[in-house]
């Protein structure tokens, strides 16, 4: 389900974490859907258990996943992500749309894009609410 | 918990180990690195009590190593010229290993063959290289051992027996809390499987952290200054400079967002951070040790 890239130069860590994000975001991973153990994962990536563990406490904080003692750890809702990772986020934004101008799309198209983008995680929540 | 203090080792006065301190904790995976020649494997001689040091101390949970049996029990190590008596099968090594450590696991040495598929009766010197190597796994691990000490294991096994292994290796981390030394030239791979890294050279250790704490503290940056800055400003503390066209790369000993908000103060038109791959730190690292590789035409 994570698929690592041995060339990426990104740590490996954050490799799990963008990965993990992208399952939750995509809606494969459904709210209170069960991650899997972090020994799963080590044996079925072959990677220290312990990073992980770093990768899972990282997402924890930045609100995408909670965790039960002794149950394991949980896709969250749309809990409103945290500060750090929507600064992080608007800035990638920023540079694509750069990029995107520069190449001769127009603000207009652009704000389309935007607009239409899918709110999957957003729809998983208002299932969730509507019982 | 390894823990090696000032360990000093002499052959004939030549000093492979020169005060060399480890400290490896329970339950981590450590990885050892260092160029050739830098005391590892005499370092994990010490570790499995095959040489005893001229001075210092080598301690496993607190007690010496060193004609300690019981607590040789409870390692596992696979050298880097594992030995097999000349006309034994897997079996029979596998007897003899039965008869040294206690908690072997005869269970889990029959999974283990579904694994290895490798045929028991087979004489061990007949088998391939990396076949032996398998052997020397299957067998490690059937032992059950708290402690797994493993010098370049993975050379001469191919990519998916690699993967076999760590992925073994890793699950009896997470579930056993196994603690593993492991010495290894390929820092791609350890970059995966180990929290804790310490780099040897000339019988000591250099360094020695978490590889979370290594990955934090030195930073790559790719940077575009403003028109008219072609030099990096020297008031920035820089381990090291190169530039190609109008792109600087910076190393410097620092994290990620110290050193761009360093930078934000000269308005660059870039600044890119990018993390240093172990192989990097290892480079840089080393570099000032008078270690670099040589320019040298033949």
């Amino acid at each position: 389900m994570i698929s690592l890239n041995y060339r990426d130069s990104r740590p490996i860590y954050e490799q799990i974490k963008d990965g993990l994000r992208k399952l939750i975001v995509t809606g494969a991973l459904r709210t209170g859907e069960k991650l899997p153990s972090v020994r799963a994962l080590a044996t079925q990536l072959s990677i220290n258990p312990n990073t992980i563990q770093r990768a899972y406490n990282e997402l924890e904080g930045e609100g995408y996943i909670y965790s039960v003692p002794g149950k394991g750890s949980f896709a969250a809702g749309n809990t409103g992500a945290d500060e750090a990772r929507r600064k992080e986020l608007t800035e990638k934004l920023r540079e694509l749309a750069a990029e995107l101008k520069y190449l001769g799309v127009t603000g207009e198209e652009l704000a389309a894009l935007v607009s239409e983008a899918p709110e999957i995680s957003g729809q998983n929540r208002e299932k969730e609410e509507t019982p | 918990m390894i823990e090696v203090r000032d360990a000093v080792k002499k052959f004939d006065g030549f000093a492979a180990l020169d005060g060399a301190s480890v400290m490896v904790p329970k339950g981590s995976v450590y990885g050892l690195v260092g160029p050739n020649g830098a005391g590892k494997s005499t370092l994990i001689r010490h570790l499995t009590g095959i040489y005893r040091q001229d001075g210092g101390t080598v301690r496993v949970d607190g007690e010496p190593v060193w004609e300690n049996a019981a607590l040789k029990a409870r390692i596992a190590a696979i050298p880097d010229d594992w030995y097999y008596f000349m006309q034994s099968t897997v079996r029979d090594m596998m007897r003899f290993y039965k008869g040294f450590y206690p908690s072997f696991s005869t269970e889990r040495y029959e999974k283990l063959k579904e694994v290895f598929n490798i045929d028991e009766k087979r004489a061990i010197r007949r088998l391939s290289k990396g076949m032996q190597k398998q052997v020397a796994f299957w067998l490690a691990l059937s032992c059950m051992p708290d402690y797994l000490i493993l010098d370049e294991p993975v050379d001469g096994l191919d990519p998916v027996m690699r993967r076999q292994v760590w992925s073994l290796v890793m699950g009896d981390v997470a579930q056993r809390g196994t603690t593993v030394l492991v010495s290894s030239h390929n820092l791609r791979e350890l970059e995966d499987v180990c929290d804790h890294v310490g780099i040897m050279d000339h019988g000591k250790v250099l360094l020695e952290r978490s590889l979370a704490q290594l990955q934090d503290n030195m930073v790559k940056l790719q940077v575009v200054f403003q028109d008219g800055v072609n030099e990096v400003p020297p008031e920035l503390p820089v381990l090291h400079a190169s530039k190609v066209g109008r792109i600087h790369t910076l190393i410097m000993r620092m994290s990620a967002e110290e050193a761009t908000a360093k930078l934000s103060t000269y308005n660059p038109l870039l600044v890119d951070a990018v993390p240093l791959t172990l192989e990097e730190i290892f480079i840089y690292e080393l570099g000032g040790a008078d270690y670099a590789v040589k320019d040298i035409v033949l």
